[in-house]
């Protein structure tokens, strides 16, 4: 389903190029679930920019169910984002002006699906938080903002869900419950899961790891749980 | 619509709030000063009308032509006739007076009303009766002061030419009385049937005839047909009286107020314009995340760009739409406190004023907001997963041109004066070029010099520093506000200034002229018997002029103008009269009075003059004084102050040319209404004597500037309201990094009076600061709009550059204050939460 073919990201400084990237080779099949581990500044977070089409390799392909994003313009990558992908940060990303409901209904009214705010709703429910739809992000705890993340990010439906350190904020309790949580639902629907994380529990739950260091894929590791 | 839930939620988060109401605010303040001022204008031109009795009037020295009349009578434009002359009057065998006879049709006035009471020198309301016709045939209404000078009663008969009048009602005011110093006499108002029988008018009889027409209910288009029709009928006899020249002291004190209601509406725009801008660029910044989230889900820039173009047009209609409203709401509120401006109802405003108001939003959201919003679709998805890659935000050039061209648009289409127009936008640019300037290196001189003022300066001018861009930006918002705020307080003061002689209880309201010499020191002595004070005598000469250069006007230019008909005032000084303006040519001098060869006097004319007579500098004319004639060379001429109550002279001499001639004398003083039997007196002594009475017009004039002062006081108020806003626009824009520090040291342990003082001196002194350029961008526009807007001499205001600091700092610091304050009453925790 993901097809990454020795792609490398150069970016220039003030001090001359310097290689975020280099070489990676992968392939991820779909239902499949991919860890990608190392390191601060070893590259995670860009090598899932480039998965994702957020960002572009400076050489090298990336193919989503066959087709070739490195080859599209940005509009092209958007279309193909569009209702295939999901996304789980850090730092959350809720809107704060919007209440919990209205942050997992946004994607869907944006994809213009009718009865946006009912899935919205069930989702919510899904995550454990259906008594708190009314309220505001900073109303609610780090954990449950993370949850309405995890139901803003599958309300959708995606394909492919792009996790990034999705509990790097959170403390080891909560984030346990976060992971279990998302393993759930990506177990539920059929979704292909590729997370960037340093923890190493969170990635002994992924079907295979792909660890980094300074930029170089040290090694891929096939089915180990 | 997906737009328009955008659009409510971000309402409900706040985000909107400033953008708002500085949107609704810049609709208000143009739509209420645009609805104010065409409703004034229409009713000043109504107003006009009744100054003049009709809409229009033809003056003409001879009888109208009937074929106007009957063409008017065809088209349905209403007439009437009017012709004015003097002529004896006689009452028994012993009592005469040369009065000023009006005889008027019976359709007269054909706008505004005559005032008449049957009690002499009425001046009750309750004695004084308004009625919307002249005298029935055989009835005379009079002048007071005609029954002590023919000792006669009301109700008894007199004589005019070889009629005989019953003297019905005394005349208080007719619409068209004027107040020109050739009307001779007492004044008397006749039928103009009567004319024929008393044979007043014989050929070669000096008369004055008008032609007065009006429109009738919804027959306009049938009366500007007429009009133009009437134009091509008029020759060298006639002349066209619009209803503009009716009241010039009045029209004068009104145009300056209603310019300086654009002005203060047009700095209400460019305020509201730079809260805008401010407001954008800080809700822009809080949708970056949005952005990025919606492109990271597969949203196309087009769609975004789609998304927020949509909701800036919802946004500009509903805060056009209650902008409009509040617009409404407000010029009602200024009109009931200007109401008493005029005695008749103003008329509803056309579509123009809402047009106005409602583009004023829209142009105001391309020119401010969309500029501001322009790089969000551009923003990388990736900004979800790496903060530092936001898209640029459009050039601040380019958004800062685009600004300053929807202010420009927008303050000449407003305003429709390019010197308006000029000022505000050079004195803002000036402000904002210092303050980015000026600012930089003020910025960088405290955070060098303020670690030897204490940890609390040194860390907020460091911080001020450190935030230099930010810092800028708010500084300009500050000046630009405090600048626009000083100019129109300054503008206003000057304004007001100059019109409180007009409001002085005690402004000469009468003149007295014709004094001969053998009369002064009577005349003298009554006023001084009433403990009154004239404004000094002046000496004058009555002549004709005979030739001009060296030829006898011919018949027609004397039919043209009736300068050449009648006596003229000549008076002579050494010094330019206060109010007068030379225009071409050069004032004499004492030393070269009598400096010309030619034994040609010099003569000063007035320019106006000048040029319906067809001189030009440097031609002579031939004054016959009492018979006696002399030659004067025209050497400048001037422009006279009509405002000003003192007497005016349309030729002036230098001294040594006209004191041998007879003269009489003349003054202006105030007679309070108490006193008003003087004038009885005093022509009843002195029956040559000619009384001017100015006092209605002066109170009128003193009502509306008293009403105009108040509705400026309101429309600055309202200004000082958008001022605040940009105040807080600019505080705002900072304020989350601040908070979020604040937070911080506070989360450190750092003392409240440590965290609240450094946000008072980083406020205060921005505050400062700005209010010292925003006195030098407001001193310079100050003195382009007193120039060329206002016709005020120029003057520098010193306190603009004291007050600015001070006013600046404490207004900018205390609103800092109060907005960060949030950042010590509440747990860290909580502040950082919800940022």
């Amino acid at each position: 389903m993901i097809e990454v073919n020795n792609i490398s990201k150069q970016v220039v400084t003030s001090e001359g190029t310097l290689d975020i990237l280099g070489q990676i080779n992968l392939s991820v099949a779909k239902g499949e679930s991919l860890a990608i581990i190392g390191p601060s500044g070893s590259g995670k977070s860009t090598l899932l920019g480039i998965l994702a089409g957020l960002d572009m390799p400076s050489s090298g392909t990336v193919a989503i169910d066959g087709e070739d994003i490195t080859a599209m313009d940005e509009e092209g990558r958007a279309a193909l984002r569009a209702g295939h992908v999901g996304f789980v940060f850090q730092s959350f990303h809720l809107l704060p002006g919007l209440t919990a409901l209205e942050n997992v209904a946004l994607p869907l009214e944006l994809q213009g699906i009718d009865n946006a705010l009912e899935t919205a709703r069930q989702y919510l429910q899904r995550v454990g938080l259906g008594e708190r739809v009314t309220h505001y992000p900073r109303q609610l705890s780090g954990g449950e903002q993370q949850r309405v993340a995890l139901a803003r990010a599958f309300a959708c439906r995606p394909a492919i869900l792009f996790a990034d350190e999705p509990t790097g904020n959170l403390d080891t309790g909560t984030g346990e419950k976060i992971n279990d949580l998302l393993f759930d639902l990506n177990a539920e629907e059929g979704t292909t899961l590729i997370l960037v994380t340093h923890e190493k529990t969170l990635a002994a739950r992924c079907g295979r790891r792909l660890e980094l260091q300074a930029g170089r894929q040290v090694e891929t590791l096939a089915e180990s749980v | 619509m997906l737009a328009v839930k955008m659009l409510l939620r971000s309402w409900r988060g706040g985000q909107l709030g400033l953008i708002f109401s500085s949107l609704v605010l810049a609709v208000a303040v143009v739509t209420s000063v645009a609805l104010l001022a065409e409703r004034v204008e229409r009713a000043l031109i109504k107003e006009s009308s009744s100054f003049l009795a009709a809409d229009l009037v033809v003056s003409s020295s001879v009888p109208i032509d009937p074929i106007w009349l009957e063409r008017a009578r065809q088209m349905g434009v209403r007439t009437a006739q009017k012709a004015s002359f003097s002529s004896m009057t006689f009452a028994g065998d012993e009592e005469m007076h040369l009065a000023s006879i009006k005889a008027v049709e019976s359709s007269y006035p054909l706008r505004g009303a005559v005032k008449r009471s049957t009690v002499p020198f009425a001046t009750d309301e309750l004695d004084i009766e308004v009625v919307e016709s002249g005298p029935q045939p055989g009835e005379l209404w009079v002048d007071s002061r005609l029954l002590p000078l023919l000792n006669i009663e009301l109700g008894d008969t007199i004589d005019v030419g070889d009629g005989s009048f019953n003297v019905s009602h005394i005349l208080i005011e007719e619409p068209d009385s004027g107040s020109s110093f050739s009307a001779f006499g007492a004044r008397i108002l006749m039928n103009w049937s009567d004319l024929p029988a008393s044979g007043v008018i014989q050929p070669g009889s000096r008369v004055s005839y008008r032609f007065l027409i009006a429109s009738s209910e919804g027959q306009e288009d049938n009366f500007d047909a007429y009009v133009d029709w009437l134009k091509q009928q008029l020759d060298v006899h006639d002349r066209l009286i619009t209803p503009d020249e009716a009241q010039a002291s009045i029209a004068s004190t009104m145009d300056k107020g209603r310019r300086f209601l654009l002005l203060a509406g047009s700095i209400g725009v460019v305020l509201a314009g730079i809260a805008l801008a401010l407001a954008s660029h800080h809700f822009a910044n809080g949708q970056l995340l949005q952005v990025a989230l919606f492109k990271s889900w597969g949203i196309s820039a087009n769609r975004v760009r789609k998304l927020y173009f949509q909701q800036i047009i919802l946004l500009g209609i509903a805060g056009s739409v209650v902008g409009l409203l509040i617009g409404w709401g407000f010029h009602q509120l200024l009109i009931s406190v200007v109401r008493d401006w005029l005695p008749i109802t103003l008329p509803a405003a056309g579509s123009r004023p809402w047009i106005t108001g409602f583009a004023t939003g829209i142009l105001c959201l391309l020119g401010f907001t969309l500029p501001a919003l322009w790089h969000l679709p551009a923003q990388s998805p990736l900004a979800v997963l790496r903060r530092d890659t936001q898209a640029k935000s459009l050039n601040s050039l380019v958004r800062g041109s685009l600004g300053v061209l929807a202010v420009a648009v927008l303050l000449f289409w407003y305003s429709g004066n390019l010197y308006l127009s000029m000022a505000i936008l050079l004195g803002f640019a000036i402000t904002a070029g210092a303050s980015i300037g000026v600012g930089l290196v003020l910025l960088r001189l405290g955070k060098s010099y303020g670690h030897w003022m204490g940890s609390i300066w040194r860390l907020a001018l460091s911080n001020l520093w450190r935030r230099k861009k930010p810092s800028l930006v708010q500084m300009v918002g500050f000046s630009g506000a405090i600048a626009l705020l000083m100019i129109m307080l300054v503008v206003r003061t000057s304004l007001v200034d100059e019109w409180r002689w007009q409001l002085a209880d005690d402004a000469p309201n009468h003149f007295l002229i014709n004094v001969a010499a053998y009369e002064l020191d009577g005349v003298k002595t009554l006023v001084n018997e009433r403990e009154l004070e004239t404004a000094g005598w002046y000496s004058m000469v009555r002549g004709r002029i005979t030739h001009l250069n060296n030829q006898p006007p011919t018949e027609i230019a004397k039919n043209g103008h009736e300068s050449l008909r009648r006596e003229l005032n000549l008076s002579w000084t050494t010094d330019l009269p206060e109010g007068n303006k030379i225009i071409q040519g050069q004032w004499w001098g004492s030393e070269n009075a009598d400096n010309n060869s030619n034994n040609l006097a010099p003569v000063s004319l007035e320019e106006e003059l000048l040029h319906e007579l067809g001189l030009t500098l440097g031609d002579t004319i031939r004054f016959s004084v009492g018979g006696l004639t002399f030659d004067a060379v025209i050497t400048s001429t001037r422009s006279l102050n009509w405002d000003s109550m003192t007497p005016n002279f349309y030729f002036l001499f230098p001294e040594g040319y006209l004191e041998d001639y007879p003269r009489t004398h003349m003054t202006s003083l105030y007679i309070p209404a108490a006193e008003k039997l003087l004038v009885n007196d005093l022509l009843r002594s002195y029956p040559t004597v000619q009384v001017i009475e100015l006092d209605k017009i002066i109170d009128r004039i003193r009502t509306i500037v008293s009403q105009v002062t108040r509705g400026l006081e309101m429309m600055t108020l309202m200004i000082l309201g958008c001022g605040i806003l940009v105040m807080f626009a600019a505080v705002s824009l900072s304020m989350t990094e601040r908070l979020q520090e604040s937070a911080v040291l506070r989360t450190l342990g750092s003392s409240r009076r440590l965290i609240l003082g450094v946000q008072w001196v980083e406020f205060t002194t921005l505050g400062m600061m700005a209010g010292l350029l925003a006195g030098l961008g407001a001193e310079f526009a100050v003195a382009m709009l007193q120039r060329f807007m206002f016709s005020l001499p120029f003057s520098w205001h010193p306190w603009l550059w004291i007050a600015g600091p001070l006013g600046g700092g404490l207004l900018v610091g205390l609103l800092g204050v109060v907005y960060s304050r949030r950042a010590v009453t509440q747990p860290p925790l909580r502040v950082l939460n919800s940022l």
